[in-house]
């Protein structure tokens, strides 16, 4: 049986803002509830008030034109996301990783904007977000601000969110023309559960060739590792670059061993995504 | 704990109920409406076997409030044939897709929904299509088979 609480559902950003703002320290907030109703039953979470923002329409909307890049709306559900061709032409990484959390119906509720929020290390959605170096845009009663992807995970299911404040969309602006991202996930079976090891990356081949490399899984957060990024600019051949990279990553991440495996399977499999991805994204051999 | 009037359709049928807010809709539908074909297992959004359509959309009853389906229309395998078996049921009986036949009413409700949206699937899309509902016995290939085969009588 699930914890008992209040069932909220405000209307406009305007009423959320409000509601969550005096019942902040006792609200959890529910979009697709796919992680919440879990955590509720098993009284991991014991809120009073769950406040469901799909009520309000404007979180329901995805947009994109060239100058504002795209927007995703905090109730948008990943199956939605998989339905833009925008998103899987311009934004690959981010389809990609949509299309292999959980399974094609958890789909249809869970949200972008819930993934983000859980804050898992095993989210597999923040790769990919950090690779395109989005951004998540948070509002609560006092106005609005935005924060860059690379500063909203602060530690496990740890957000830089404050008191108050709720995430209304994640934005992500039109990669280089030329660019090239994609998410690989290794898990112990092809749907259903959680990374042993994902990976996502952005590769621009023209002028300089450079590369962003995220992971998840392999640390406390998903984290971007600026070190393969600088490791691939360094001079020789795409085979050489894709190997610095991989090794840069090797040495910058801290899997541990859990129930899917250990932290020295981890930490291999890190380096041999890694590379295969960038050999993909790159043409390389 | 807050309730709610919620009014909804349920096979065509429409019933208004009184739920608590953390009901599910899971349990609104075995407990207070009495149609077990919906089935309850995992709990947690893992197993699929309580994939009802909600709007025509597959979707796991477990995670939804009860609260949250009021105006909105669900489809259970009570349901999704109106009285003749539909090609889907012929074809996992003819197939031998059914062996303790517990998660059926969900494989049932993903396949008919997947053959709806895209009446010719590869084995590929209806692989993808049925990866929310796990089967315990295992017997995945008859329920693929009978699908594809449905997909051709339709």
């Amino acid at each position: 049986m699930m914890v008992k609480f209040d069932y909220l559902r405000p209307k406009t950003e305007m009423e959320l803002a409000t509601l969550l703002s005096k019942h902040a320290d006792e609200a959890k907030l529910m979009a697709g509830g796919t992680d919440l109703l879990v955590l509720m039953r098993d009284k991991i979470l014991r809120p009073r008030y769950v406040i469901d923002v799909k009520g309000i329409p404007e979180m329901h909307k995805i947009n994109y034109d060239e100058q504002n890049g795209l927007r995703i709306g905090a109730a948008v559900t990943l199956n939605e996301i998989l339905k833009s061709d925008v998103v899987r032409e311009k934004f690959t990484a981010l389809w990609d990783a949509a299309g292999t959390l959980a399974d094609p119906t958890i789909r249809n509720r869970a949200t972008l904007a819930g993934n983000v929020c859980n804050a898992s290390p095993a989210s597999d959605t923040a790769p990919a977000l950090l690779v395109l170096d989005a951004e998540v845009e948070v509002r609560g009663e006092w106005g609005e601000r935005t924060i860059p992807i690379q500063e909203f995970f602060k530690g496990v299911k740890k957000t830089a969110l404050g008191r108050g404040e709720f995430v209304t969309a994640i934005s992500v602006s039109d990669p280089l023309s030329g660019a090239k991202s994609g998410y690989l996930k290794l898990g112990r079976t092809k749907g259903e559960d959680l990374s042993v090891v994902g990976v996502a990356a952005l590769v621009t081949n023209s002028g300089n060739p450079s590369a962003r490399v995220a992971l998840s899984s392999v640390a406390p957060t998903p984290i971007l590792v600026h070190e393969a990024q600088r490791a691939f600019e360094d001079a020789g051949s795409v085979d050489e670059k894709i190997e610095k990279a991989a090794a840069a990553v090797m040495g910058k991440i801290c899997p541990i061993s859990d129930i899917r495996c250990c932290k020295e399977y981890r930490l291999s499999m890190a380096g041999v995504l890694t590379r295969r991805l960038l050999k993909k994204l790159t043409g390389a051999s | 704990m807050s309730k709610h009037r919620v009014s909804l359709n349920v096979n065509g049928q429409h019933y208004d109920v009184e739920a608590e807010a953390n009901k599910t809709l899971l349990r609104l539908l075995r407990d207070d409406l009495e149609m077990t074909g919906t089935k309850c297992a995992c709990e947690r959004g893992d197993c699929g076997l309580c994939t009802v359509l909600l709007d025509g959309v597959p979707t796991k009853s477990c995670l939804v409030l009860a609260v949250e389906v009021d105006g909105r229309e669900v489809t259970t395998v009570e349901g999704i044939s109106g009285g003749e078996l539909n090609a889907v049921q012929r074809a996992f009986i003819k197939h031998g897709a059914i062996q303790c036949g517990f998660c059926t009413p969900a494989f049932i409700l993903v396949a008919t929904a997947l053959l709806k949206r895209n009446p010719k699937p590869t084995e590929e899309e209806v692989k993808d299509a049925i990866g929310g509902v796990l089967c315990r016995c295992t017997g995945y290939r008859q329920i693929i088979d009978a699908i594809l085969d449905a997909s051709k009588s339709t």
